[in-house]
């Protein structure tokens, strides 16, 4: 067990793209890692740089206290599951998970002990004559997992595992991942794209956009304080809602509709006075949006809204809407799924809401819940 | 639809398909199984051919083939010939590909020797005949080379002394062979997943132990299926080495096709030439039968 430290690490490709640019990120010993963010932001590239799989262009990394930069993967003391689980289909479940004993020569009373404990943990005992071919998708995985584990290795890094998963063995395979992780206290950094597994699964989380790191902080304070608009837009499902707003005075104008803000919240935000008269960029996530005929939401103040479509879920409504502002892109990629072509805003209503598609209606929303940023450089003020 | 349309109209869809077979059946069986069977029938007989009213021969003629021992001769050389050519097909075929695979080479140079590798296949069998034929002449290149070299002392008559004859023709077969495995093993290479040597380099593998545990295991349904076509063809080998050798000196190259050729060709005796040339069909049919079962299994 170790912690892993990577200080301005850059990687730069040939043509002078640079993937990763200045990653400074130290994973605790025993401490379980998100690396979040978009398809393209550098994630998977960062954690193939730290198994050494790719050359690191200049910076400084190192697992246990030891620079491991130049040192090739197999001295690293790492091991990784792919995002394919990379079994080898003419190997049993045995021979795949003995695979690294047997390369380092180990006898074979050894390689049955082991590989027999390790099964026992993933309740994998019946399958170890199996081939991969003849094994499930969520088995598949574990054996992937059982390969990692049998080196007891300092570090696990996981590059999307369960991607390759039908949604709701997902959800199941992301409990035991968790457990499995407590259990060992292995250091682990875990690569994703679902921000769903990042906020359930991880000590911290770490968010990446263009090779850059954005934010590192447990869940709940990505959600809670975004650094700025691209994190508070990524982390929360539906996205966070982000509108340009004019401060005049202690309200939040736009077209036709204005948002007096409590003192509380230039108290917490001191910074916020200085935007008085100018335009800023304000957020609420879905969750903090309310449908004011209903009980939870008479406490609140309301703006107007026109529904566009409503996705019923049984347990929640997600509401399509189109207010009267101007929407901003927190740039995140992912993010414009979740707005067709004609609304702007989202929201997430009790299932007792009876609003309809095409009505007019009054939306509440909990203003001590609204997040603010620099609307030029999108950071949060 | 009434039950007699009906009835009509399953027929029509259970004949449906031997009528769109039929052209190709039809060919087949007067192109291959007519001749084949003629073969078989004439292989009893004696004096077929030859005589309007040949007589029932019994096994005389594979007993007279069994008793002849440049049969036996034949079928050591073609076993050695085809061995060592399928054998040696697959082992420059696999090192060729691996290196065309190497993304340590130079994509330049890579995409030159790829080429180059595959020119051999580019020729037919006479021209590599002539080829080979020029090259080892007692006169020619490789002589001139290896006694330069100071490897042999005076030039060797490679495809006229029985010592090297048939190492010659085996040689020579061995080149213009290797290819289909070159082309065939690049192709099941690029086909493996990289994650499988990138969870091996984590995992401590060294190339070797790569090659063993991966790459072949991965390659071995391509290895076996294009081994036993390699051996099914190579079996039949007949210009390269009727053009080259022709069989001699001395039979020491005689192979079953050059063999049964001469009984038909040159001595006339085509009752004996069919029942060798039974014999032929039935080790390719063991042979194919092998395949078709490797092939179902998989």
């Amino acid at each position: 067990m170790a912690e892993v430290i990577l200080e301005n690490i850059c990687k730069t490709y040939g043509n002078n793209f640079h993937a990763i640019d200045q990653l400074n990120l130290s994973v605790e010993d025993g401490e379980f890692l998100i690396l979040v963010g978009p398809s393209g932001c550098g994630k998977s590239t960062a954690l193939r740089m730290i198994a050494g799989l790719e050359d690191v262009t200049s910076g400084s990394l190192r697992i246990g206290g030891v620079d491991v930069v130049d040192m090739p993967p197999k001295d690293r003391d790492i091991a990784m599951v792919f995002q394919s689980y990379a079994l080898y289909p003419h190997m049993t479940v045995f021979e795949n998970i003995a695979f690294s004993m047997r390369l380092a020569g180990k006898p074979k009373a050894e390689r049955r002990k082991r590989v027999d404990e390790i099964a026992k943990t993933l309740q994998l005992t019946s399958l170890l004559d199996s081939k991969p071919a003849n094994l499930s998708g969520g088995q598949r995985q574990r054996v992937a997992m059982g390969r990692a584990m049998v080196r007891e290795p300092a570090a696990f890094l996981m590059d999307e595992p369960l991607s390759n998963l039908d949604a709701k063995l997902r959800v199941q395979m992301r409990a035991e991942i968790t457990s499995l992780q407590k259990q060992l206290g292995v250091t682990t950094i875990y690569v994703t794209h679902d921000q769903t597994e990042a906020m359930t699964m991880g000590d911290r989380v770490a968010v990446l956009k263009g090779g850059v790191l954005q934010q590192v902080d447990t869940p709940k304070r990505l959600y809670e304080s975004p650094v700025n608009a691209f994190v508070a837009g990524f982390i929360g499902s539906p996205s966070m809602n982000l509108f340009e707003a004019t401060l005049t005075g202690d309200e939040l104008t736009s077209g036709t509709f204005g948002v007096r803000l409590q003192d509380a919240a230039f108290v917490r935000r001191p910074g916020l006075r200085s935007y008085a008269g100018r335009k800023v960029v304000f957020g609420i996530r879905p969750e903090h949006l309310y449908d004011s005929s209903l009980e939870s939401g008479r406490k609140y103040q309301t703006i107007p809204a026109k529904v566009t479509s409503i996705e019923e879920l049984g347990s929640e409504h997600i509401v399509h809407l189109n207010i009267d502002a101007v929407r901003v892109d927190s740039g995140d990629p992912d993010a414009v799924e979740d707005y067709g072509l004609t609304s702007n805003a989202v929201a997430k209503f009790e299932p007792d809401s009876a609003v309809r598609s095409g009505s007019e209606i009054r939306l509440a929303l909990d203003d001590s819940k609204l997040h603010f940023f620099d609307p030029e450089t999108h950071l949060a003020i | 639809m009434t039950p007699q349309k009906r009835s009509h109209h399953r027929l029509k869809r259970a004949v449906a398909p031997y009528l769109y077979l039929s052209p190709s059946l039809i060919i087949i069986s007067l192109l291959m199984l007519l001749p084949m069977v003629t073969v078989i029938g004439y292989s009893f007989q004696n004096s077929a051919v030859l005589r309007r009213d040949p007589s029932f021969a019994g096994l005389k003629h594979y007993q007279a083939i069994f008793a002849d021992p440049v049969f036996w001769a034949s079928l050591w050389h073609t076993l050695y010939f085809t061995c060592m050519s399928v054998v040696f097909h697959m082992t420059i075929g696999m090192i060729f590909a691996l290196m065309l695979n190497s993304d340590r080479i130079n994509p330049t140079l890579r995409n030159i020797l790829r080429v180059l590798y595959i020119l051999p296949w580019l020729f037919t069998a006479v021209i590599i005949a002539v080829i080979w034929r020029l090259l080892l002449e007692p006169n020619g290149v490789v002589n001139s080379i290896l006694m330069q070299l100071g490897i042999i002392g005076s030039k060797v008559e490679w495809f006229s002394s029985p010592e090297t004859a048939l190492h010659a023709v085996t040689f020579a077969n061995i080149w213009a062979g290797y290819p289909l495995f070159m082309v065939s093993l690049l192709a099941g290479l690029q086909g493996i997943p990289k994650d499988f040597y990138e969870a091996a380099d984590i995992d401590g593998a060294k190339a070797y132990q790569k090659l063993i545990f991966i790459t072949i295991p991965q390659l071995m349904p391509i290895i076996i299926s294009i081994s036993l076509l390699d051996f099914i063809w190579t079996m039949q080998v007949f210009p390269l080495i009727w053009i080259t050798t022709g069989g001699g000196p001395i039979y020491s190259t005689e192979v079953l096709s050059t063999y049964t050729y001469k009984l038909a060709f040159s001595s006339y005796n085509l009752s004996q030439a069919a029942a060798s040339a039974v014999i032929i069909l039935l080790i390719s049919l063991g042979l194919t039968l092998f395949y078709i079962r490797y092939q179902k299994a998989r």
